[in-house]
């Protein structure tokens, strides 16, 4: 099997307008790993991913997908792109039957049981257009039709939004399922992060502009660490050290997130003159702490 | 394909632009053309003007003499006939010719027409009247006629369906007199608002010209005899009270002729480059003379005064038009090209393009 | 290069379709508009009936005669009604069509069929354009039918003929609808809007019947042409372009 990643992005600039998203992003997305974007609203989650189904022009820099330009997006690179809208969005005025035979048509390797395994699950009538449906058929709905076309990639935008509790687990675990054991590569966001990690392989944290972050999600939760420290009455933090993250300072306990090893912080912390005792470190237990830790609160 | 629909978007804005930008400049700016009302007279054997000055009526000849409301009624009596009998002062002659009201009634006509009526969509039906019904009134017939490359069809309106005996009857008489089928031209005015009719004058496919008209259900059918070269480009069957003319005729090389009634003979009226084509024609007549006026679109104007006894040429006198304001010229020269689709020329809508001046 | 389900059709209309003919993006079209199909052919239906009972009853209260001579001395047509039904047709068809396809940029799931774009494109318009000429021409069915037992071939071509531009109309305000609709900025929609009202306002500069006449060749051409126009849309669309 091509070891060549199945995502590769290179330099992409963009922005809208006078303002710009980000600058000279690059990152690969390897075969059979899923991958979860992480980022603030506004750091361009979609950006990226309409970027990467070839709905926009960036203004620098190039997507490969399986090695081809999705500017181009030729018809034989989407049929291997499964492609999930934000709001699970679909063709509402079909019902679960018609919307099955519509897509069929276009998928040589249509596997028309797994929709209909999926759709079983649904109490949904046969004949019920898409329109009447929750949205949390809806998000099954579009799942189903995005298994049954069996992609090599699966790019999903925002596959929690409007989904309550119990459907994101169900899309989460028959996604995962599938995906592992068909060794699909998934690249996708959500703004639950929770549900994230029980997913992905990989993270990208994206900040204001650049990314923080991209690494596996077990060797982040391993080396990431929250420190917490006593600081005089009245301190504010003004050391400047980007391997220190979002440092604040509240009724005397100063709070931080790194990934330094503990002396080096500690010795880190002497170097740069900040006032502190009883220097405490923990592991960052689980992706939204994480998360939180490396791109703040606010 | 996307290069393919800019270029097709460019070019429609393009068209849009040289429409509408014109079109709302004109809109704007546009003032309205007065041409005034002139006549021949033979009392002063000048043409009298009726103008309009800043919104009051200016009266006046060609030497510039002004004239009062009073005056003007007496320069042109056979016009102003019905003003000049109410206050006693009708001449009981001008210019050697006895006049009388009735005469008057009878002898004076109007002719007139304009581009409109000939540029437009036709549709090949006739209704042929009863010339000779016994009847005053005239009567619309039960039927209509076309002309075909085989003859003539009457088609009866009720059943919808041609009737073939009256059909063949009218063919018949017109194979007869040679006419080579279709007709190039149909003239006739089929209405019942006339005081008689006299049918159709038809101009055959070989350019020859028939008078032809129903007489107590029987075709009429006469050739009229036309000069070497005379090629028939448009015929106005003219009806007047007087019955001396049949129709006025206008050829291919800007000649006009009256085709007289009685003698079935085309006389030249001496007036230049007539073409009811692209000219607004009015003809006034009266039992002394007659007044033509030529004006084209651009509203520049020939008028001729002829003797009605002989046709000779009185007077003529050539009014161009106004010249083009500040604001016209600006426009011409701010869009160069300018698209129309309709025009007053005729009643079609087609693109016409029209460059700088 | 494309794979095509089929060697020798377009892969996005060429496929055979379980029991529901070969067309599945007809497919899909049909089912978004039909009831709005069923709708517009009732009342382009109602309306042209309306106008064919409007001869008839000319017909029953002072015959035929007079028809024929109202519409030879004042070019009288009887259709009048109809003018701008087609058109409403057209416009609301592109309106039914591909407005939903921009309601939450719906349109993506098409453009992400495997199958070229412009075949795409040009098969949901062929689709469009496919059902107004039908539902246009069972209008001039219809008319002609009935006016066949009532007027002579010259007449009818006048009434035809004069109706045929406001159908050709309608074929034009559904492609620059679809224009409209298609496009994802609503700067340039308005400004979309406004060249298409200017366009179609060509096809109305008349009330005399047949006057277009000698421009209907022509028109239908620059018509046709207009079928690129969505095309410029979507390809804007695809580029992600965006109120700012």
């Amino acid at each position: 099997m091509n070891n060549e990643p199945v995502i590769q992005c290179r330099d992409l600039t963009h922005g809208y307008g006078k303002r710009l998203i980000y600058e000279h992003l690059s990152f690969d997305v390897p075969r059979g790993r899923i991958l979860g974007l992480l980022g603030k609203n506004g750091t361009g989650k979609t950006t990226t991913i309409n970027l990467l189904s070839g709905y926009l022009k960036p203004r620098g820099g190039q997507c490969l997908v399986f090695g081809e330009d999705v500017q181009a997006m030729p018809p034989h690179l989407r049929r291997r792109i499964g492609l999930l809208i934000e709001g699970h969005v679909q063709y509402t005025f079909m019902n679960i039957e018609q919307i099955e035979r519509f897509y069929a048509q276009f998928y040589p390797r249509w596997n028309r049981d797994a929709y209909y395994e999926l759709m079983r699950r649904l109490q949904v009538a046969p004949g019920q257009r898409i329109s009447r449906m929750s949205c949390g058929q809806r998000s099954q709905v579009a799942l189903g039709l995005i298994l049954a076309q069996d992609p090599e990639l699966l790019i999903l935008d925002d596959f929690s939004l409007g989904l309550d509790p119990g459907y994101r687990r169900l899309f989460v675990d028959y996604l995962s399922d599938y995906a592992r054991s068909g060794g699909k590569t998934v690249f996708l966001t959500s703004h639950i992060i929770q549900d994230m990690e029980r997913l992905i392989d990989d993270c990208i944290i994206l900040d204001y502009g650049r990314i923080l972050v991209q690494s596996p999600v077990r060797e982040l939760l391993g080396t990431l660490r929250r420190f917490t420290c006593t600081v005089p009455d009245g301190y504010e933090w003004t050391a400047d050290d980007p391997e220190l993250y979002h440092p604040s300072v509240l009724h005397g306990r100063a709070e931080g997130y790194t990934f330094l090893p503990e002396e080096e912080l500690t010795l880190r912390l002497a170097t740069r003159h900040v006032p502190c005792r009883d220097l405490a470190c923990e592991p960052v237990t689980n992706l939204e702490d994480a998360f939180i830790g490396l791109t703040g609160k606010y | 394909m996307i290069r393919f629909s800019k270029y097709l978007l460019a070019f429609y804005a393009a068209v849009l632009v040289v429409w509408i930008v014109p079109w709302a400049y004109q809109f704007l700016g546009s003032r309205a053309a007065k041409t005034p009302f002139v006549l021949y007279s033979s009392v002063i054997g000048d043409f009298a003007l009726l103008d309009h000055a800043d919104g009051k009526a200016v009266r006046r000849d060609l030497q510039g003499r002004e004239y009062i409301e009073q005056e003007f009624d007496s320069i042109l009596p056979l016009f102003y006939y019905r003003q000049l009998i109410a206050d006693g002062r009708l001449p009981a002659e001008v210019d050697g010719v006895s006049i009388s009201p009735k005469l008057l009634q009878t002898e004076n006509f109007l002719f007139r027409h304009t581009p409109t009526d000939c540029n437009k969509p036709r549709i090949g039906l006739y209704p042929l009247l009863e010339s000779r019904s016994g009847r005053v009134d005239l009567e619309m017939p039960g039927d209509v006629f076309r002309i075909t490359g085989q003859g003539m069809e009457f088609i009866d309106m009720e059943r919808n369906a041609v009737n073939q005996e009256k059909s063949a009857l009218f063919t018949k008489a017109l194979q007869r007199k040679d006419f080579a089928f279709p007709a190039r031209i149909v003239a006739g005015n089929p209405t019942v608002r006339k005081d008689y009719d006299e049918g159709y004058l038809l101009l055959d496919s070989a350019g020859r010209l028939y008078h032809f008209k129903q007489v107590v259900g029987r075709p009429f059918v006469r050739p009229v005899p036309l000069l070497e070269g005379v090629d028939v480009r448009h015929i106005f069957l003219t009806e007047f009270r007087n019955r001396k003319t049949l129709a006025f005729v206008a050829d291919g090389q800007g000649h006009l002729y009256a085709l007289l009634a009685r003698s079935y003979t085309l006389q030249r009226l001496p007036v230049e480059h007539c073409d009811p084509g692209r000219q607004r024609i009015s003809i006034i007549g009266n039992p002394v003379d007659w007044t033509i006026s030529l004006c084209d679109e651009q509203g520049n104007t020939a008028y001729y005064a002829v003797d009605a006894g002989d046709y000779h040429l009185l007077k003529a006198w050539d009014s161009p038009a106004d010249p083009p304001s500040l604001a016209e010229r600006i426009s011409h020269w701010l869009l160069p090209v300018r698209l129309t689709f309709t025009s007053p020329q005729d009643k079609w809508v087609k693109p016409r393009l029209a460059f700088g001046e | 290069m494309e794979q095509s389900l089929h060697p020798l059709l377009p892969d996005c209309i060429g496929t055979s379709f379980r029991g529901l003919g070969r067309l599945p993006i007809f497919y899909k079209e049909w089912l978004k508009t039909r009831w709005y199909c069923l709708a517009a052919l009732a009342v382009t239906w109602g309306f042209t009936g309306y106008c064919l009972l409007r001869i008839g009853r000319v017909v029953r209260l002072m015959g035929a005669e007079h028809l024929w001579l109202v519409m030879l001395e004042r070019d009288a047509i009887f259709i009048e009604p109809l003018i701008f039904v087609p058109l409403i047709a057209g416009a609301l068809l592109a309106l039914v069509q591909f407005a939903p396809e921009m309601l939450q940029s719906r349109l993506k799931l098409t453009l992400h069929l495997p199958c070229s774009h412009t075949r795409m494109v040009a098969a949901m318009l062929g689709y469009g354009l496919l059902v107004l000429a039908g539902c246009f021409a069972s209008c001039f069915a219809l008319m002609g039918g009935y006016l066949h037992g009532i007027l002579p071939a010259e007449l009818r071509a006048h009434v035809l003929l004069t109706a045929l531009t406001w159908h050709v109309a309608g074929l034009a305000a559904y492609l620059l609808g679809a224009w409209v609709c298609l496009e994802p900025t609503w700067k340039r929609r308005a400004v979309n809007l406004l060249v298409s009202a200017c366009l179609l306002r060509v096809f109305f500069l008349s009330t005399v019947p047949e006057a277009y006449n000698p421009f209907l060749p022509l028109l239908v051409v620059c018509t046709l042409s207009l079928a690129v126009l969505p095309q410029l849309s979507v390809w804007r669309f695809k580029a992600g372009k965006q109120d700012s």
